[in-house]
């Protein structure tokens, strides 16, 4: 596009022209280019310049009839209308030049008069301004300007007063300037067509014709009458194309050149106007018109290339353009651009295609130049004609400039000389360049839209291009990565093909590693002469030839040459020889995704999967290879994970090179009988392989020797999980299978796991029974060496919750757990129960919570080391106990040998003593306790202490274990904290002289008494510690060896308050029938009120009674009230005495005595008492059942 | 005429191509028939919201190509045929008459219990059988 000229590539700018007054002449130019749309101007500095417009000196006398016209369109019409023919000439006048004297009024009048002489002929249109300051603008008088008007014989209004100094009068101007061109290219452009319908010119003269309609569209485009100018251009085109044939004016060759130049012009206008006006549907279809009406018209055979270039031109510039809209295009793919007969699809919307079509044609005309080259060079006649060829003064038509003296004239060429002419323009150009520079335009523009395999053909003919000119770097990466997505989909000719020039590209380069590594995958394509392909004899097929099966035994044959050394690769780079040498060895990397597996597949499986160490196990090992011809391997070497297993196996059909015995020594060697792979079949070879080392062992490669110094690695493949050979999974084969064994093909592994030596370590753990709450727990572990000394032993123990999850909840977030872990790993002692500061500070000890590790030391066959693991319980939960040795039998072995024997116990953990307590109030004294007669029953109020009085607490201790216990001491701690003396306990911290045993379920109780000295509604009664240990039956371990272990229990709070009335029965400890007794109720009343009190005393069957049954006494305050009985029993045994019934009728709650007190022993007769001196003691223990 | 006609499987890989020129241009139409695959991704996975090719085996035309037009039809198990013509004027009757053809002959040959579904397809009656519907083209209406 950018060969076009100026004039031609972009819309046409209205051009006219200022004359007088040269110092506003920028202001003006400069004001009427940023008009929309933009003016170009002409400044002539005076008129004296002003004949330049003027029309050819023949204009006056009406022409004779005019000649023939020797072309269609004049080159520099188009040119000259841009920037030479104005179409308004504006003539400025400053207002002194009006007003001033009458000569200066005479000159104005001359030039107005020149002026209209010169503009007539052209039709230009004449604008007066009169130049004008602010302050002089009224002096202006009336009737100059009438003169003047009348003088130019122009309308009032484009007579223009002009002043300098207010900003609107540009606009005016330029509003007047607009208007005038646009009425001058209008009436151009009827004149024009008025004489396109009158048919005023020649009517023979399709020239004319196309010429005047290219006329009018040009002047329709200066007006931005887009829908005219492109209907003309359409008719100039249509016109054009009829012009084909009937032709006759010139040389048959350059007549087409001249006719394809202007249709490629108007072709140019036509689409640039449809895109401009978004129209791309139509655009499309109109280059599609265009292609099709031009394509075939290639003309006379020695200038084909002429055509093929104009060709590629039209859809390089077509592609550009599409380019620059591109904006346009974006929304493309959206438009329905199918039309009612011809569908579009979208690539015709999209530049690359088009860029893709331009390299093609650009091919066609090189290849097309290179043969009419070649046939002018057999004439042999290039002389100096051809450079004094210029284009003419039509567009598309060349003559030969000729040097007359100082005049030149122009002579219209023969074709003979025009086509000499052309090849010498031709020569200038290189194709090959420009074809890379279309394809990468191409290939980018694809790569844009992500459709692969286009970018792929294009990056294809790059590469075949660079190829062609030698630029192997730039060809090589553009063949590879399509190589890579034919590979990818199968596509075996094309893949063919792109190897084929791989191939040349490294053996010109001389890399002979690429160069094998091409020829190998080449050789092994799945390329057949079947039925599916035909016999391909590509008239451009690649460097390889044609991809048949011979075509790949030649190869192969090649590559076997190079490989046993014999043949070398000739190379262009260094025109030097290459071997494959001692000093040049080459070797091979195959590897699962590597395109060379087709060349060499190994699939390796062990029988088992488990092996014990030193036990052998069979291993098959497969090799397949798609190559053509057979394959011979020299040897093979087969590498494991663990060095000590590999092994070379040897071909018996060949010598044993010398080198490599001694290389291998020490190495295990096998020979094979026939180490000979066909095509697609399976060399299966089987050995059995052992591994004294534990752990994995895996197959990682099997190294084939194919020459003396060629090799090629091929990574092992599991047969259970190996992809199919890639491209000839495609072809309809027999499936094979690497393994003879059905199952061992589905299943086989190419690695296998060794298990441990049997460890010969015995360890035992010795705990039996529960383990209690609090108690440490100790847990005896002994390691004894049954077989193996131990080197190195290191021991480690897990704690583990039998129910899963850890030792320890977040839930039970009470304080009291002293820490997370309700079981806790505490210390391992060592054997002899040594401390764990004597042990060596280089032995490592680990305790955590349930985490230990320990080291074992050296011990000897036979010997035995143990110690001590002690865990403590802070809940009762069952805990699994995990202890591992891990050791090494040998001391110089590695730690990768290590042996470990595992063992693992459940314990449990149980509470070995329940604490339960039980207060008591004073024995037949019953204080009216207001918080518990408000209190609903079985609520979980703390119990309710009377405040002064003395109560019993009787604290029990139950042995809810399976062994006995003893019980060392119980005690009761208060909480020295907040209510100090508020209650006063008799403080008991004396152990038991003689611990006491206890047999399982047995209890154990000890009464305090409690005696309350504050009124608080919570008193802590503290907390009972109980001191206990396990009863060991030998007698030698005595309580005192026994760890003792303390139990404590919180006491759940008291209330205390004091009570308003006291109600205490008064009655001698026994009664003897008959015998009258006196029974005192006493009702004291604490408080500070008179209390109304009713009671109420039933009759019993075994008593008579004397005394008042129901009343109501008042109890005056702090004072007492006592109600005397008497009473004479008249059965013996405990007897029910008569049950009182007290009611306040202050508190409106009654209370009576409980039945426990209010019962009494009755003896039939007097007994008769030993008095004994019983020990005071205030405090007893007693064992009860 | 048809120049070539293709079936291309899953992974985009020919399962059969046949070219049908006297001219040694057999590469380039296998160039072309690779490069058409692109168009048929395109085409299936940005359909047209109200085209009538919505849900329809045949493609239509692809694109054209300078000499050769190339025309895509895709099954419902997704393989994709794809046909060749170096005609200019084709009418769509044709084609999708000739790829109705071609796809029951395809049916027919993977039909063999022999064949391996995903392999190429090697049957020569299936290769005949192509041959005579090519050869057929464009008669059929016509006559």
């Amino acid at each position: 596009m950018e060969e076009y000229p100026e004039e031609l590539r972009t819309p046409p700018v209205t051009l006219i022209s200022v004359v007088g007054c040269p110092d506003l002449h920028s202001t003006l130019s400069k004001h009427l280019h940023s008009e929309q749309p933009p003016i170009n101007t002409l400044a002539l500095p005076d008129f004296s310049k002003i004949s330049l417009f003027s029309a050819k000196p023949d204009s006056p006398s009406p022409p004779p009839p005019p000649p023939p016209p020797s072309g269609i369109l004049k080159r520099d019409w188009l040119l000259k209308h841009r920037t030479r023919i104005p179409s308004v000439v504006a003539a400025l006048f400053s207002h002194d030049h009006l007003s001033g004297d009458p000569a200066q009024w005479l000159q104005v009048c001359s030039h107005i008069d020149q002026l209209k002489a010169i503009l007539r002929p052209r039709n230009i249109k004449l604008l007066l301004v009169v130049v004008v300051d602010s302050d002089n603008v009224d002096d202006l008088s009336e009737d100059r300007m009438l003169a003047l008007r009348k003088r130019a014989e122009l309308d009032s209004k484009y007579v223009v007063l002009f002043n300098q100094n207010d900003s609107s009068a540009l606009h005016r101007l330029g509003s007047a300037f607009a208007e005038l061109a646009n009425l001058y290219y209008r009436d151009e452009g009827r004149r024009i067509k008025l004489r396109l319908e009158k048919k005023t010119f020649n009517s023979s003269s399709i020239e004319l014709n196309i010429r005047y309609c290219f006329k009018v569209a040009v002047y329709a485009e200066f007006r931005r009458d887009w829908a005219e100018a492109l209907r003309f251009y359409d008719d100039a085109y249509h016109t054009l194309r009829q012009m084909i044939g009937t032709s006759k004016r010139l040389p048959a060759i350059q007549r087409l050149v001249e006719i394809k130049t202007v249709a490629e012009q108007l072709h140019f206008k036509i689409s640039t106007l449809l895109l401009h006006g978004g129209k791309v549907a139509e655009a499309v279809t109109w280059f599609r018109q265009h292609n099709a009406s031009y394509r075939r018209l290639i003309g006379a055979p020695e200038a084909i290339f002429l055509h093929w270039e104009w060709l590629s031109r039209q859809f390089l510039v077509f592609a550009e353009l599409l380019d620059k809209s591109s904006a346009a295009i974006k929304n493309v793919s959206s438009l329905v651009l199918a039309t009612a007969d011809k569908a579009l699809t979208e690539w015709e919307s999209r530049p690359a295609y088009y860029y893709q079509l331009a390299a093609h044609y650009l091919k066609e005309k090189r290849s097309s130049f290179e043969l009419a080259l070649s046939m002018s060079e057999t004439a042999n006649e290039i002389d100096n004609s051809a450079e004094s060829v210029v284009p003419s003064t039509y567009v598309g038509q060349f003559a030969r400039l000729l040097e007359q003296g100082d005049a030149f004239a122009l002579q219209s060429l023969t074709d003979e000389e025009y086509i000499r002419f052309a090849i010498a323009e031709g020569k200038r150009f290189q194709d090959s360049f420009e074809i890379i520079a279309l394809l990468k335009k191409s290939y980018e523009s694809y790569s844009d839209l992500k459709v692969q395999r286009m970018v792929s053909f294009c990056g294809f003919q790059m590469a075949r291009e660079h190829y062609a000119v030698g630029e192997f770097d730039n060809a090589k990466p553009l063949f590879e990565g399509i190589a890579n997505l034919y590979r990818q989909e199968g596509w075996v000719t094309l893949l063919w093909e792109v190897l084929g020039y791989l191939q040349e590209c490294a053996r010109k380069h001389g890399v002979m590693k690429d160069f094998l590594e091409y020829s190998l995958e080449m050789a092994a394509l799945p390329v057949s002469t079947g039925t599916d392909t035909q016999s391909f004899r590509f008239k451009d097929c690649g460097p390889a030839g044609p991809a048949s099966l011979a075509q790949r035994e030649v190869i192969h044959k090649e590559v076997l040459g190079l490989v046993s050394g014999e043949s070398g690769l000739a190379s262009v780079k260094n025109s030097t020889n290459l071997k494959i040498t001692g000093d040049n060895p080459l070797h091979l990397e195959i590897d699962p995704v590597s395109p060379l597996r087709l060349v060499l597949l190994a699939s390796v499986a062990f029988h088992e999967q488990m092996i014990k160490p030193n036990a052998s196990t069979l291993i098959t090992l497969s090799l397949l290879s798609q190559l053509p011809l057979t394959v011979e391997i020299e040897q093979l070497e087969v590498q494991f994970n663990q060095s000590d297993c590999n092994f070379t196996i040897m071909n018996a059909q060949r010598p044993p090179l010398a080198a490599t015995a001694e290389d291998k020594e020490g190495r295990r060697v096998e020979t094979s009988p026939s180490l000979t792979l066909s095509t697609n079949k399976w060399l299966r070879l089987t050995y059995d392989i052992k591994s004294d080392q534990s752990g994995k062992l895996e197959c990682t490669s099997v190294i084939a020797k194919m020459g003396p110094h060629f090799t090629i690695c091929c990574r092992a493949e599991s047969p259970a999980s190996m992809d199919d050979l890639p491209l000839w999974k495609f072809e309809d084969l027999v499936e094979t299978s690497p393994m003879k064994d059905p199952a061992l093909a589905f299943t086989g592994q190419k690695a296998t796991q060794v298990e441990e030596p049997d460890p010969q370590v015995d360890l035992n753990l010795g705990a039996s029974g529960p383990a209690f709450v609090g108690e440490s727990f100790i847990v005896p572990v002994n390691v004894i060496s049954m077989g193996h000394a131990v080197y190195s032993g290191e021991l480690k123990i897990n704690l583990v919750d039998v129910r899963g999850g850890g030792l320890f909840s977040p839930r039970e977030t009470e304080p009291s757990s002293m820490d997370s872990h309700h079981v806790e790993l505490l210390g391992i002692s060592g054997p002899e129960g040594e401390d764990e500061t004597q042990l060596g500070t280089d032995e490592i000890k680990k305790i955590q919570k349930s985490f230990g590790l320990v080291s074992v030391p050296f011990l000897k066959c036979g010997e035995l080391w143990s110690c001590k693991l002690e865990i403590k319980w802070h809940r009762p939960k069952p805990v699994m106990l995990y202890v591992s040795l891990g050791y090494t039998p040998h001391s110089n072995e590695s730690t990768a040998h290590k042996v470990n024997v595992h063992k693992s116990l459940q314990i449990e953990g149980k509470t070995a003593v329940v604490i339960s307590h039980q207060i008591k109030l004073p024995f037949r004294r019953d204080p009216l306790l207001l918080s518990s007669i408000k209190s609903v029953p079985d609520s979980d109020q703390p119990a309710s202490l009377p405040l002064s009085e003395k109560s019993i607490l009787i604290v029990s201790a139950k042995n809810s274990a399976e062994v006995p216990l003893h019980l060392l001491s119980m005690s009761l701690e208060l909480d020295n904290e907040g209510v100090g003396g508020s209650c006063s306990m008799p403080h008991e911290h004396e152990t038991l002289l003689d611990p006491a045993l206890l047999v399982p379920g047995e209890e154990f109780k000890k009464v305090f008494t409690v005696i309350s000295e504050a009124n608080s509604s919570k008193l802590k009664l503290g907390t009972v510690c109980v001191r206990w240990g396990r009863h060991s039956v030998n007698e030698e371990q005595s309580s005192s060896t026994v760890a003792s272990v303390l139990t404590t229990q919180t006491l759940p709070d008291v209330n205390v308050e004091l009570p308003p009335l006291v109600v205490s029965l008064d009655c001698p400890p026994y009664a003897i029938i008959g015998d009258p007794f006196t029974f005192l109720v006493k009702i004291r009343n604490q408080t500070q009120l008179l209390q109304e009190v009713k009671f109420s005393l039933a009759d019993a069957q075994s008593f008579v009674l004397s005394g008042s049954h129901n009343d109501t006494v008042f109890v005056l305050p702090k004072s007492e009230h006592i109600l005397n009985y008497k009473l004479v029993p008249l059965a013996s045994g405990i007897q029910q005495l008569p049950r009182f019934t007290l009611t306040s009728e202050r508190y409106s709650a009654g209370f009576q005595p409980s039945v426990a007190a209010s019962t009494i022993f009755v003896f039939p007769s007097k007994p008769h008492f030993k008095v004994a001196d019983v020990e005071d003691k205030r405090m007893e223990s007693l064992v009860a059942e | 005429m048809i120049v070539c006609v293709a079936v291309v499987g899953h992974q985009n890989n020919p399962l059969y191509i046949q070219s049908f020129t006297e001219a040694d241009d057999a590469l380039k139409l296998h160039h072309i028939v690779h490069c058409s695959l692109d168009v048929v991704d395109e085409r299936v996975n940005n359909p047209k919201k109200s085209g009538p090719t919505l849900n329809e085996t045949f493609l239509g035309l692809l694109y054209p190509t300078e000499n050769y037009k190339v025309y895509g039809y895709l099954t419902n198990t997704k393989v994709k045929f794809i046909l060749v013509t170096t005609d200019l004027d084709v009418r769509d009757a044709d084609v999708r008459n000739f790829f109705r053809r071609f796809h029951a002959a395809y049916v027919d040959a993977v039909s063999n219990p022999f064949h391996v579904p995903g392999k190429k397809i090697t049957s020569r009656t299936f290769a005949e059988r192509v041959s005579t519907i090519v050869k057929s083209f464009g008669l059929s209406t016509a006559g």
